[in-house]
């Protein structure tokens, strides 16, 4: 690991944080010398750095995404100076809105197997990050409430055994043996009458991936600017030199764009439309209550409703479901949304009716037209995005930075991510995953 | 943005309105006009339906960072 300079720390706002000294390495060991050490226990877990007036590669964005890439740019590529630069506070945006959920059971080939690769970084991101991610493979399952909707359960299922990615399509009784929450004697309006489970699927403690990633790539040099938008690209005889930023301008060999939810406005500010519609898509979480519920319920059904259910780890439920349905950035999200995916939770929870919601928030999500994500390079040679995860791309994390940081590094796409390729859409190969042609929106 | 006002039906609850796509073409190639799409933070001209009401075709001009409405007009109606 390359020594690292203590660079004067720029954000000054609370002297107690300025002072803390950089978290050592985590062990049973550290643990008990903290046990006995005097003076503040808490360490900084990434440290606060100036902006330097150029770098090999920056990074737009410090949510999930981008520190991943800047974690492997610097750890597998070596890459010497490496910036991610955030407009407003790390991991602010989706990486800390989203329900936690991380599974790889898609239909499509290039999604399950580019899932599939993050799943297994998953398995083993605490001990790469060196920091605890609280990756529970509690199992995620998608009902199925009517005879229509087994087909598609079995055949997605099927895809991914092809695969080498485990599904299981369960009966009644064997649900009820998985998850007795979701036991056909409880009182629903349609039955459930079938799912598909995929046992390694799960949650991960979301603002932890993001301190993680922050934590490991910061050890490694990478320089984390807070509170630095960037405003445009400086292009020189048709290549980009560097950004614009609220901070002033940074030079830049190469510039990469993990902006998702603001992608749209990313083309905007280059002159390129996109294949993206922003829009909103909001979580709530209710009050604590006892363990209820041993797995992530899936539960998407048109016509029906459309829920996402997990336990916290603080026994709050957390619900997401649709889409707001039209473009937006306020992050507010629509009330009567909200009691969509409630109805639907309670459709196949009827159990908990009576929970109050503590709170509701919403995320902006780039929509692309085939629900698929888009990681290429955009207008200019040297500047590269990854973007376009729709409502899907807490779970994608891992895959997408170390695929991203080896495309940034060697200026080849790995093979993994060859389907995400921005052209798709003017040669015809498409990523429709939905199945609902050319926009964001089931309608 | 918790109603519309709809030319014929006054202001109506929106989840009686569904959006359907930004109005604004990107260009004129058949990819350009079906997969890409003009983002502007502040101004978004959409075409919506308002399905559960008089099934009118509306043009809708919002303000997608504050969610407020700047105009509301038929579809094929006056200067379409």
């Amino acid at each position: 690991m390359p020594r690292i300079e203590q660079a004067p720390s720029q954000d000054g706002n609370n002297p107690q944080l300025r002072n803390l000294r950089p978290s050592p390495r985590y062990s049973a060991l550290s643990l008990l010398r903290a046990r006995f050490a005097s003076g503040p226990y808490w360490r900084a877990l990434w440290t606060g750095r100036a902006l330097q007036p150029a770098y090999d590669v920056v990074i737009v964005g410090a949510g999930g995404h981008g520190l991943a890439t800047a974690f492997h740019l610097a750890r597998d590529h070596r890459v010497g100076s490496v910036a991610v630069l955030e407009k407003s506070l790390l991991g602010y945006g989706n990486v800390g809105r989203n329900t936690t959920i991380v599974r790889s059971n898609y239909l499509l080939p290039e999604n399950h197997y580019f899932y599939e690769d993050s799943l297994r970084r998953w398995e083993r991101l605490s001990k790469d990050l060196n920091y605890n991610v609280m990756y529970s493979p509690r199992g995620v399952v998608d009902l199925a409430l009517s005879e229509d909707e087994l087909p598609g359960l079995s055949r997605r299922g099927n895809a991914m055994r092809l695969a080498g990615i485990d599904a299981e399509l369960l009966d009644v009784s064997g649900l009820e043996r998985f998850c007795p929450e979701l036991a056909p004697r409880r009182q629903r309006r349609f039955n459930i009458i079938g799912a598909l489970l995929q046992r390694r699927g799960g949650t991960v403690r979301h603002d932890a991936v993001a301190w993680g990633y922050a934590r490991a790539a910061s050890a490694l040099g990478v320089h984390i600017i807070e509170d630095c938008e960037v405003a445009s690209v400086r292009v020189e005889a048709g290549f980009a030199k560097g950004v614009e930023t609220s901070r002033g301008y940074v030079k830049a060999e190469r510039i990469a764009f993990a902006t998702a939810g603001h992608t749209a406005a990313i083309g905007t500010m280059l002159g390129i439309p996109m294949p993206i519609e922003t829009h909103l898509l909001q979580a709530m979480v209710t009050e604590p209550v006892k363990p209820l519920l041993n797995t992530v319920v899936v539960y998407v059904s048109p016509g029906h409703g459309e829920a996402y259910i997990s336990q916290s780890d603080r026994g709050g439920l957390v619900m997401g479901g649709h889409l707001d349905g039209f473009p937006s950035y306020t992050r507010e999200g629509r009330w009567d949304r909200l009691e969509d995916v409630a109805s639907g939770a309670v459709e196949v929870l009827p159990q908990i009716a009576g929970l109050r919601v503590l709170r509701q928030w919403a995320g902006t999500n780039d929509m692309t037209m085939d629900g698929s994500p888009i990681i290429d390079r955009l207008k200019y040679d040297n500047v590269f995005v990854n973007a376009g995860w729709c409502y899907g791309g807490f779970k994608a994390i891992p895959a997408s930075g170390a695929a991203f940081a080896q495309f940034l590094a060697t200026g080849t796409a790995p093979d993994l991510i060859r389907g995400y390729r921005l052209s798709r859409f003017n040669t015809g190969h498409m990523l429709d995953e939905p199945g609902h042609g050319p926009f964001p929106v089931r309608l | 943005m918790t109603q519309l006002v709809c030319p014929f039906c006054g202001p109506r609850e929106l989840h009686e309105f569904e959006f359907r796509k930004t109005a604004a073409s990107a260009g004129g190639t058949p990819v350009e006009r079906v997969y890409l799409r003009v983002d502007h933070p502040d101004l978004s001209i959409e075409h919506w339906h308002h399905v559960r009401g008089c099934r009118a075709w509306l043009v809708i001009e919002r303000n997608p960072s504050t969610d407020a409405i700047c105009r509301v007009r038929l579809l094929g109606g006056d200067a379409e």
